[in-house]
């Protein structure tokens, strides 16, 4: 990698602050406080999919592993458990073994921001509002994209309307992998989630948020939520993510608060990291002992900053939005 | 030659439904969910066609081995442009649907790479520059000083491009044939 200059950019860049201090004070109105974060931290939440970076503090003999968060729930959960209220943090989060793309860098910056509550679908209104906040803060004429309203869609709504999965196919494993095989998917050694997330990127994805309008797309199968509670007949996690041509930009989800079931699938998680062969990382017990104390019925968002950044300056790369990339 | 997707990059041929294509970018991309993918963008290789396709990062793909030789440029005509090995004469054609807008840039003589596979051309690999003398230009207008300002002007090849006021019939200019930008003057 290279240290890569890009003054060019200083416009973009300006947007970029702009937008920051939108979003700062789009939030302090509506009463979220806003929470500085470490971004080292001795333990992680377990995720199947997501590999970390790993450092060590060092003194005379003394040696400790030390992580860079790839995100800052940890903390947040901890702090709504003690009682802090609606909060958010809009800093770095830091995402190992996926080379720099046009839209993701390894380091980025996360907006994440909890709610205590409402649902996700209730948040999913206040993020929209947040949107508007910004365009209108913004003033940009000619932006193709308006922020009157969500174009709401189910995931099976959505499976159904541009991959000819209907419902039922869906949500049975085995239907579904029969289903992307008669698609000429390859299916060997490939999960459920792997093939969900093929299709889906492949087959549904490009056609998000390109009616003039961002889409919402909400209720995941079960098996692609770690952190998410369940909906009440137990059959789709609570989950949406929002997309703006094409391009995933965030998701909320109604945060899982029963540790039981937060136990279960962090045992769940780890074990598929090690099948994944990913860095055996310390798991944060103490935010299961965060649980156990109670966690609040609540919502969080987490949100691409530079992603969304790349929506208000139309551009194409995500490097183009930061004066200063490692690429 | 199998490669996991994740490894795919611009410029690689794959085989894809039977046919050979060749990759225009690859950009990797994690859903968070699910293994991470491959998102690529190829180029058919017969009908020049492309499409977008999201891989598995360790799906299994068959990549071709070519060998890249270099070739005079000879001529082209409605369908295909025409080329020629150096040290053998031996004449290869290339369709102007695989080679694209980069044809217009091309003049009688420019050498570049040809990519073969068991002796049968795929596609060429564009040079990154080419230099074509301007043949129609319009005099800059005096008092016209924005700079960064362009003006249309027609090379010998018959294409138009995009040139700074200050340039003149019979100088040369130097373009990028794949963007059709002007990066220089001679």
């Amino acid at each position: 990698m290279k240290i890569q200059t890009n003054v060019g950019y200083l416009d973009n860049y300006k947007t970029y602050l702009q937008i920051e201090e939108a979003v700062h004070e789009f939030l302090k109105k509506k009463g979220y406080l806003k929470i500085d974060l470490p971004v080292l931290s001795p333990a992680l939440i377990p995720e199947s999919y997501l590999e970390i970076f790993e450092t060590k503090f060092k003194y005379f003999d003394k040696k400790e592993k030390l992580y860079l968060t790839p995100s800052p729930e940890l903390f947040l959960k901890r702090l709504l458990v003690a009682g802090i209220g609606n909060c958010y943090y809009l800093g770095k989060a830091f995402r190992n073994s996926e080379p720099n793309s046009t839209w993701h860098l390894a380091e980025f910056t996360m907006l994440e921001f909890y709610k205590v509550g409402v649902n996700y679908l209730e948040l999913a209104d206040e993020v929209l509002e947040m949107l508007q906040f910004i365009a209108n803060r913004l003033n940009r004429p000619g932006m193709t994209i308006s922020f009157d309203k969500w174009e709401k869609l189910s995931v099976a709504e959505a499976f159904n309307k541009y991959a000819a999965i209907n419902e039922k196919e869906l949500f049975n494993q085995k239907l579904f992998i029969k289903k992307a095989k008669n698609k000429e998917y390859k299916i060997n050694g490939a999960s459920y989630e792997d093939l969900f997330s093929q299709i889906l990127a492949q087959e549904i994805e490009p056609r998000l948020g390109k009616n003039g309008y961002p889409t919402l797309l909400y209720d995941y199968p079960r098996e692609l939520s770690s952190l998410a509670k369940l909906s009440k007949n137990r059959k789709v996690a609570e989950r949406c993510e929002f997309y703006i041509n094409g391009l995933e930009v965030g998701g909320f989800c109604t945060e899982l608060n029963n540790y039981k079931e937060q136990e279960k699938r962090f045992i769940q998680e780890s074990k598929k990291r090690k099948k994944n062969k990913l860095i055996n990382h310390a798991i944060d017990k103490g935010f299961i002992e965060a649980l156990k104390y109670g966690l609040l019925d609540c919502t969080g968002a987490g949100i691409g900053f530079d992603r969304l950044v790349m929506i208000f300056t139309n551009v194409d790369s995500i490097d183009k939005v930061k004066l200063i990339n490692i690429l | 030659m199998r490669t996991n997707a994740g490894n795919l990059k611009k410029g690689d041929f794959v085989y894809y439904q039977g046919e050979v294509w060749q990759v225009q970018k690859a950009d990797f991309y994690s859903p968070g969910k699910g293994s991470a993918l491959m998102k690529a963008k190829i180029k058919n290789l017969l009908s020049g066609k492309n499409i977008e396709y999201a891989y598995k990062s360790n799906e299994q793909v068959d990549v071709l081995n070519v060998e890249s030789i270099e070739m005079q440029y000879l001529y082209k005509d409605n369908e295909n442009i025409y080329l020629m090995n150096e040290r053998t004469y031996n004449q290869f054609t290339v369709p102007l649907s695989v080679v694209g807008e980069v044809a217009n840039f091309l003049k009688e003589g420019t050498k570049l790479y040809v990519y073969l596979h068991n002796d049968k051309p795929l596609t060429i690999r564009p040079p990154m520059s080419v230099k074509l003398k301007v043949v129609e230009a319009e005099m800059a207008v005096k008092g016209d000083t924005v700079s960064g300002a362009k003006k249309p002007v027609v090379v010998e090849t018959g294409v138009t491009v995009m040139v700074p006021l200050f340039v003149k019939v019979g100088e040369t200019v130097i373009i990028n044939p794949e963007t059709g930008e002007y990066t220089g003057r001679e």
